[in-house]
Order: structure tokens, then sequence, then C-alpha cells
């Protein structure tokens, strides 16, 4: 049969990212996806040469706008692995929950531009009503909607205090109301399951072939998620990551809607558990200039994501690396539109929510 | 499968209908901000001594500054508002404040050639005990 090449992006409607897929066609059927990537490239390796290692911090929150605290947390939590600082027990503490907050936010973007996909215009409204919320949180605690700025090697720059973690608790409570009955329509609106039911499916053993991450994992069934090593005091919590078996875009939507409750109630456990009291140090003062490697990880909404450092004694850095969550997920995307219909790649696409800023840093 | 007849979602669409709407009639009616909430940068030019560090340490090398010519610039649209520069000051003029400057046009690129986004100040020369401090 003679095939056609469809090219997808880097302007697509249901994606505001840049990407290119070449989709090779036979029919309607998807045979064959060739990406191409680099159409934001900004950089960041080299810009690490000419900005101090105190300041970088700032830079890499830039990465994406959508985990933009977890990128700044993981630099600083390299950072502070090769300097050895001993950060504040009230810091790492505000680090999980601002954290955990910004898994609840990227969700929600997510789940309203799913529904903007497969074209519910009206749910992505009352999705993105939720996470306006969500970033007047962040910007009464940290003085930013998007971008934090609020990490810094050794601590945080800003405390919560305690009545205001009592108040962001509640709102949370309330906003997780207003979300189980969104939940709800995504989870019984037959037009959604029409749409999503049986489409992109990944098995369990194809997700760990490809090595996907994240909730496109777990929808696969596969338990994996770097808060289950217990770093960064998530050992001290009540965790099990949210696992569905069907591997399907369903399934992924799901698994990200039982996540956002899921964080709501990591932030209740976080807020019982952390050290209260007014002028808890949240900083500790960083002398010196790092010198060695390392390399640390964590669990971003769309999944794990790798940071490497090498600092050779200088205040600037020899090379910085991150490898995030779309990256590792590219393969499964690949592997998941090959053979399906052509009116499915866009939903398929954005199920694995792709975050092209971050890959191509 | 799910009952194609249910209309999950109508229950909200009309409240929806009653309710008073989520949106502002922007710029007629406008957010209040929270306090410390960061978005433009003030500069006192009275108190500044021209040291440099503002703009040696700005990660987005938005700020220009020269000592002789006693000269301190900054370009809005490049600065990503991250704080540095008023944390490192140490005569205090700069500020961070909370309102947002209104977009930029290509509108505001004067005669010269300006930029949109850009400020600058000139600060008076310096004073006799300066002039002799240095001189001694």
């Amino acid at each position: 049969m003679k095939r056609t090449v469809i090219p997808f992006g880097p302007q697509h409607p249901v994606l505001p990212e840049p990407i290119v897929l070449d989709l090779i066609l036979e029919d309607e059927k998807v045979v064959e996806a060739i990406p191409t990537i680099g159409y934001i490239h900004r950089g960041l390796e080299a810009m690490v040469e000419r900005v101090e290692y105190t300041e970088m911090g700032f830079v890499v929150e830039r990465i994406c706008g959508i985990c933009s605290f977890m990128h700044g947390m993981g630099y600083c939590l390299a950072l502070e692995s090769i300097m050895n600082v001993e950060v504040p027990d009230r810091a790492r503490w505000l680090r999980i929950i601002w954290a955990e907050i910004s898994r609840i936010q990227s969700h929600l973007l997510w789940l309203g531009l799913g529904a903007d996909a497969f074209g519910f215009e009206n749910l992505f409204m009352h999705c993105w009503r939720m996470r306006e919320e969500i970033l007047d949180i962040f910007e009464k605690t940290t003085g930013g909607r998007i971008i934090h700025s609020v990490n810094r090697i050794g601590g945080v720059k800003r405390d919560i205090s305690d009545s205001e973690l009592v108040a962001i608790v509640a709102k949370l409570d309330e906003l997780g109301k207003a979300f189980d009955k969104t939940a709800k329509v995504f989870a019984s609106d037959a037009s959604i399951r029409h749409r999503l039911s049986g489409v992109g499916v990944l098995p369990m053993e194809d997700a760990r072939a490809v090595d996907a991450v994240g909730p496109m994992a777990r929808a696969s069934g596969v338990r994996i998620d770097t808060r289950l090593t217990g770093q960064n005091l998530y050992d001290q919590l009540e965790f099990e990551p949210v696992l569905e078996t069907a591997g399907d875009c369903l399934a992924r939507v799901v698994v990200r809607m039982r996540e956002v409750r899921q964080s709501i109630d990591l932030v209740h456990q976080m807020v019982e558990k952390m050290p209260k009291g007014e002028g808890l140090p949240i900083e500790t003062k960083v002398r010196g200039m790092p010198s060695g490697e390392t390399f640390t990880r964590l669990e971003q909404p769309r999944g794990e994501v790798v940071y490497y450092v090498k600092a050779n004694g200088t205040k600037y850095l020899e090379r910085f690396r991150a490898r995030t969550p779309t990256f590792a997920n590219v393969p499964a995307m690949i592997k998941l539109v090959k053979g399906c219909d052509l009116a499915d790649v866009p939903n398929i696409i954005l199920t694995i929510d792709p975050c092209i800023s971050c890959t191509e840093r | 499968m799910a009952n194609p007849f249910r209309l999950p979602m109508a229950p909200r669409t009309i409240r929806n209908l009653f309710s008073r709407p989520a949106t502002r009639r922007y710029p007629t009616e406008t957010r209040q901000r929270f306090d410390g909430a960061r978005a433009t940068i003030k500069f006192d030019v009275e108190t500044c001594v021209y040291c440099m560090i503002c703009a040696r340490r700005c990660p987005a090398a938005a700020i220009t500054c020269s000592r002789d010519e006693r000269y301190w610039a900054i370009e809005h649209l490049t600065c990503i508002g991250c704080n540095v520069c008023v944390e490192v000051c140490n005569k205090n003029s700069l500020s961070m404040s909370t309102d947002s400057k209104s977009v930029h046009t290509r509108a505001e690129v004067g005669p010269e050639g300006q930029r949109p986004g850009h400020e600058e100040w000139h600060g008076a020369a310096p004073g006799p005990a300066v002039a002799k401090a240095s001189a001694g």
C-alpha cells in the first residue's frame, strides 16, 4: 500500500509545545512515527559555565513552568550532597509540602489539557479553575505563581507559619471535595470512556522494556516511584504508589486523578509530622566551593528525574545535566503511536504528559 | 460500559448558569496581590554606591551597572524576579514591589531606539567627600 507522511507538530492544536512527529500512514493507520526534537533547546548545560552555582538554581527552575519547584529542589539537593550541607528539618518538610502541592497543580493542569484534547472544554475550564486555587497558595507562600524561586542551597528562603499551614490544608480539603465531583465526570462520562478506553494500551512487559517512568508506568501496573526509596523524608510517611493495570489512555487519566487525592493526603501527613514552632531554622549558611560529582533522583509529577552535577572547586560548575521524565517516556510514546489510528494520536501523545521544555532544556 | 444517557457534567453546568462568574473584568478590575509577591524591581538612585554586586550576581544578566559613569539600568523583560539582587544589596537600594508593570509594547520603543522594559538611572557625580577618599 502507498504510504503517506503527515507531520504532527511543531504547532498542533492539542499540544502547546513544539515536537514534531512524522507520522507514516498506511490508510488511516500509523505504521511508523519519527520524532524530531530540538525546537526549544536553551543551552542550559553551557550556561552553568558562566552563572555562579549559587544563582544557577534560579535558572534551573526555569527549565519548565509546571514542575519548576522540583527542578529547583533537585538542583539544591544535588549541590547539598556534594557540599555535605545539613539542611534544617523544617526546611526539608517545607520543600516536600511544596513539592506535593506542585504535583497537584501539574496533574490538574494536565487533566484540563487532556479534557481539551478530547474536546471537553467545559471540563478543561473546571480543572484550571481548581488549579488557580493552588497557584494562589503558591503566590501567597513563595511569592511567585509559577516560578517560585524559594529553594536555595542549604534550605528554603521563606517559612510558612503554622497557622497558614493549617489554612492551606483546609483549602486543599475544600479543593479535594470540588475535585471529587470533577473526577466523577472523568470516571463516568460516556464520551470520555469511548474516546479513551482501550486506546494506546501499553502492557506491563512493554512498559518495563521501554523503561517508562512515572504515571505512565504506574498506569501499566509497574510499581515504580522514586518516593518509594524513602529519600527526602518520604520514609516517614504512609505512602503506596497508585497503580492501575489496564495500561490504556483511561488508566493514565485515572492514575493522575488518584494521585491528586493521594497528594492531598500526603500534605495532611506532612503538616502533622513536621516540627512546629516559630523561629525554627530554615536555612544553613553555605560556605566554600563545591567539588566532586553526584546525581540525585526525584519523583516529579511526570516521573523520575535525574540530575547529574560535577563541580571542580570553582564557583562555576563543570557539568550539569538533567534527565527529565518526558525524555524517558518518548520511547514508550513512539511504541504506542505505532499501529494506532490517526485520530487517536493526539490523545496518546497527551496522555504521556509530554513536557518538551523539560526534555530539551 | 457507562450509560450514554447519563450526563455527569449537567448539574455543574446548570449551577454555573446561575452562579457568579469565576473570572474578573480585567483590566478594570484587578486582583489584589499577596504580600511578598515578587513582581518588579524598584531602584533607589539616592542610596546606590554602584558597587556592581547586583549586576555580577544577576543570573539573567538583566542589570547593567557602571561605577565610573554612575549608571544603573535594568531590563525588566529579561529580569526573572528571583530576588537575588535585592538580597545581595548592601545599601538596600533595591526592593521588590508587588505590583507588576503593565505589558510592554513596541510603541514604547523610543526615538533613541530604547528597548521596551528598559529603565535606567544616572546618579549625581560623586561628592567632594568621596572624591577626597578616592584621592587619598
